[in-house]
């Protein structure tokens, strides 16, 4: 409780708003490690050490976060990166300044909106609820706003991120079990999204989510309408 | 501990079809083995009471099997099993087809036998987590491992059509399923009393001190559970990933995933109603309702005129969903169940005699098949069957259902149903009719698909049996007033 708690969370912030901005998908995925860093040492930087030294569980939970969102998925990100041999988001949906300035009023609103709220005057942090609140929506922006099936991957780890900066932050307790389970699905996730992204290069010699739009409720007689099917990859 | 059998049982055959290679025989027995044996465990949990069958850890019950659990848990161990045996038959077909005329339905295949046989295997494993998890945290785990094990399912074939059906189904269903990740948080947070009690997830807890939620904070948590679980259930308008992944995937998938796997996360949404506090009831039930109908109608809207077949029985199943969480939120329960019952049997016969035609013709278009009776008589005579079954013809049990939904609602939202059923029927009878007994410019001659396809019979045909004689014994009650 010495402001380590507040300096993560505007870290992670920092994280955030680049992560907005970033081109070369590399650096985004360094973006997304350094999160996953932070928010493994987030339950321990919440912790009260001066009362009692923090359970084992604690310190599994954390340690398990930081393997797996800090080194495992990194690693999965990069491999299925290079595999369908792409290195920048060229062409995004909105401009980089633009999604920046998007990310900031992101940013904002959460912060109005959350001061709003009244959250219990116990939680660690006033911070960590629009933090959380800013990661979550700059992840879904992510997915709808970048081409790229694998920044869309990207930003699905951001918007969970965000969901768990709000559970440790409001010091919401899963149990071992569970919290294990939702990281192990996670990582699956992230895998399985590999698979995905090199099987898509493969026969589409692309991955521009946008371009898959083949399937859809066409009239019978006018098959190039493809309007449903826009409307399909943005939800 | 039976409980915790049903969930380790299959994922141990799993990872033994996983292990097992290229011996077909060994994954075909570790198939319906595992199937077999899952319906077994789950007559035991039938006859045992609850106490004998929970699993606990530290005097916590984490897996147990109520009421509600047990009919989605009969459901789902019966359907597996018919889809395992269909499977037996469909495979060794389906190889014939590709090694005979160089294809068999289409494209390369992404996943080898083994595969397939641990993925299926995995499913129901997971779908039987969901149906028996005592804690919303596990209950998420679970249905989003449902998404994982499923997704390389539908990317069967490795055609450009199911490997875009497989990525929206993985981004769509996750984000989605994302928010109900954030509403079960929102639970844990409304759970937190003021004299610093704090509930947790636990449903039993939850269920017993309901009132003492915080209601702002419930309510809340109920819409992102509801935007979620509905998402991966198939609510209008979240929908939008269930049509193209029910009809990219193969026969058998789209059958579990149509008739197991959206039960499941309408049971999650079930665990959320039931330890809503007295007073949010009503709300709760009014938006489930609202997202009932809406679903009911986009159905409707997307089956007239659908030029494929299979897309037709995926939004079948949007309406379904539709009329189920409408009984749901009018109070009957037991219909809602009911029809969910009825629904997965017929849509899984349906899918399988889908599967069927797409065999012998090669195409999912209405339009492209025709002189079914010509062709393959005994398909066209279950998929005409099963047409009436799903509009819900008497003696269907669906008729029952939609009946006693129609005479509970209010005057303007019976309307408002019965127009949407017909315009629904219109559609279907359509496509369906126009398919059996309509010319075609392709007609297939008598050669090995056609012959493989009329072949694959026998699982349609006991689903619709075990249909009609369920719903013959439903109407007779309903005729004597016993309902």
């Amino acid at each position: 409780m010495t402001g380590w708690t507040e300096i993560v969370l505007a870290a992670l912030l920092i994280s955030d708003l680049s992560l907005a901005a970033a081109s070369r998908l590399y650096h985004c995925i360094k973006l997304a490690a350094l999160q996953g860093l932070l928010l493994g040492l987030l339950p321990l930087v919440i912790w009260n050490w001066q009362e009692s030294p923090p359970h084992w569980e604690l310190l599994l939970v954390a340690a398990a976060n930081i393997v797996i969102k800090c080194v495992a998925l990194p690693c999965l990100l990069a491999r299925a990166m290079r595999r369908a041999n792409v290195r920048r988001e060229l062409e995004p949906l909105a401009g980089y300044s633009a999604s920046l300035l998007i990310a900031l009023t992101l940013a904002g609103a959460s912060f109005y909106f959350c001061s709003r709220l009244g959250i219990a005057p116990d939680s660690p942090s006033l911070l960590a609820a629009p933090v959380a609140f800013t990661t979550m929506l700059i992840g879904l922006f992510i997915i709808i706003a970048r081409r790229k099936a694998i920044t869309q991957a990207i930003g699905f780890l951001t918007f969970e991120n965000g969901i768990a900066v709000f559970g440790t932050g409001m010091m919401l307790d899963w149990g071992l079990l569970v919290e294990l389970g939702i990281l192990l699905d996670v990582f699956v996730l992230v895998f399985v999204m590999g698979i995905a992204v090199f099987q898509i290069s493969r026969e589409f010699d692309h991955i521009d989510a946008d371009r898959l739009n083949r399937l859809g409720d066409r009239p019978v007689h006018a098959a190039g309408d493809t309007a449903e099917s826009a409307e399909v990859n943005e939800s | 501990m039976i409980t915790l059998l049903l969930v380790v049982e299959p994922l141990l055959f799993a990872a033994a079809a996983f292990a097992a290679g290229t011996r077909r025989a060994v994954l075909r027995a570790l198939l319906t083995g595992g199937a077999a044996l899952h319906l077994i465990l789950t007559l035991g949990c039938l006859l045992l009471d609850r106490d004998t069958t929970a699993f606990r850890r530290r005097g916590v019950e984490l897996l147990a099997a109520d009421t509600t659990a047990l009919v989605f848990l009969g459901i789902t161990s019966v359907l597996f099993l018919l889809v395992a045996v269909h499977t037996l038959l469909w495979l060794p077909a389906a190889n014939r087809c590709e090694y005979r005329t160089g294809n068999g339905g289409g494209s390369p295949r992404m996943l080898r036998e083994n595969l397939y046989t641990g993925g299926l295997l995995a499913f129901l494993s997971m779908m039987s987590l969901v149906i028996l998890a005592r804690n919303f945290g596990l209950l998420w785990v679970a249905i989003e491992a449902t998404t994982l094990v499923s997704a390389p399912l539908i990317a069967f074939h490795r055609s450009p059509g199911a490997l875009e059906a497989m990525w929206k189904y993985l981004l769509i269903c996750s984000v989605g399923i994302g928010f109900a990740l954030f509403g079960t948080l929102m639970l844990a947070n409304a759970g937190r009393c003021a004299d610093g009690t704090i509930l947790g997830l636990n449903i039993d807890t939850l269920l017993q001190f309901s009132n003492r939620l915080n209601p702002v904070w419930f309510k809340a948590a109920f819409i992102f559970a509801l935007a979620g679980y509905g998402t991966k259930m198939g609510l209008a308008p979240f929908h939008t990933w269930l049509p193209d992944a029910h009809s990219e995937a193969p026969a058998t998938v789209s059958a579990l995933l149509s008739g197991a796997l959206l039960n499941c996360s309408f049971l999650a949404l079930i665990r959320f109603l039931e330890v809503a506090p007295v007073d949010l009831r009503g709300f709760c039930s009014e938006l489930l309702g609202a997202l009932g109908i809406l679903s009911l109608a986009t159905a409707a809207f997307f089956i007239i005129r659908q030029s494929d077949f299979k897309r037709m029985l995926a939004y079948s199943s949007v309406e379904h969903m539709g009329l189920a969480a409408l009984l749901w939120s009018l109070g009957c329960v037991d219909y809602s169940l009911l029809h969910l019952c009825g629904h997965s049997l017929i849509k899984m016969m349906l899918f399988l005699v889908a599967g069927n035609l797409l065999l012998a013709y090669g195409t999912r278009s209405v339009a492209a098949v025709g002189e079914l009776f010509a062709t393959v008589p005994r398909n066209a005579t279950v998929w005409l069957l099963g047409l009436f079954l799903i509009c819900g013809t008497p003696p269907s049990p669906l008729f029952v259902t939609e009946y006693l939904l129609v005479a509970e609602a209010p005057l303007w939202l019976g309307a408002t149903v019965l127009l949407l059923l017909f315009a629904v029927f219109c559609g279907m009878s359509q496509a369906f009719l126009r398919m059996a007994m309509g010319n075609c410019t392709n007609r297939q001659p008598e050669n090995v698909p056609v012959r493989a396809a009329e072949r694959l019979w026998p699982v349609p045909v006991f689903a619709a049996l075990l249909t009609l004689a369920g719903g013959l014994v439903l109407t007779c009650l309903l005729n004597r007033g016993g309902l």
